[in-house]
């Protein structure tokens, strides 16, 4: 659950999750996304180290830039997460069908 | 909060369904050993395997009984508290029974939202409306 906690935690920031969306269409530099979303620099650098902690963000350093990229892959583990229950009711109710036409014959 | 809301269709009359979702033998062949009863205020469990955080054990209360139609538990396992409703609807010859497993928070609840198809796209944007409820 660390894993999935960290993923929580980093999303549940409405600044954090418009700084992911923003490098879901593109990499960017902190100081693009400083400019863009009006937030102090090292307010942009921590959200983006805890987007990376999180597994959702990855910095590709050029020359003496350093640029942030989205891993949309990142959200996996929750993807197993979250169909867990949808799965789980759906093959209950299978069985159910089928514990009532056992019981019909 | 968010719910998650199966519908499943059913050859079988809905007396036949109403028994199984309520004699506890028979909602023990489906679903988890349990000690249901249908009746307003009955406190009972489903029992299954541990996993991580999770005991094993659902604790849960009837909230709502009537017979044939409705009824509604509480569903609390792990660090989910939650209420399941069941709701039959006669169709045709058969029954149509919804599940709608309610009262998920909003982390969980984001999490439900985007199980639709295509949930990666515009998961920000998604997240963001789930988040703020």
């Amino acid at each position: 659950m660390a894993l999935e906690d960290d993923l929580f935690r980093a999303l549940a920031d409405p600044t954090r999750r418009g700084l992911f969306e923003a490098l879901v269409e593109g990499e960017a530099t902190v100081k693009t996304l400083t400019e863009r979303f009006h937030v102090s620099q090292p307010a942009v650098s921590q959200h983006l180290a805890t987007l990376t902690k999180a597994g959702l963000t990855q910095a590709r350093p050029q020359g003496r830039q350093t640029f942030y990229r989205a891993r949309p892959e990142g959200l996996a583990p929750l993807e197993g997460w979250l169909s867990h229950y949808q799965r789980f009711w759906r093959e209950r109710l299978d069985k159910l069908n089928a514990v009532l036409t056992e019981e019909e014959t | 909060m968010a719910s998650i809301i199966v519908d499943y269709d059913f050859p079988h009359a809905p007396a036949k369904v109403w028994k199984a979702l309520t004699e506890p033998l028979l909602v023990s062949k489906w679903l988890m050993p349990t000690d249901l009863k249908a009746e307003v205020g009955h406190r009972f469990t489903f029992t299954t395997q541990p996993r991580g955080d999770f005991d094993g054990t659902v604790r849960c209360e009837v909230l709502e009984v009537r017979p044939l139609e409705r009824l509604v538990y509480s569903w609390k396992g792990g660090s989910l508290d939650t209420t399941v409703t069941w709701t039959l609807t006669p169709s045709g010859t058969g029954t149509v029974l919804r599940l709608e497993h309610a009262g998920f928070k909003s982390e969980e609840d984001f999490a439900f939202r985007g199980m639709g198809d295509g949930w990666r796209t515009n998961v920000a944007q998604r997240l963001g409306g789930v988040l703020a409820e």
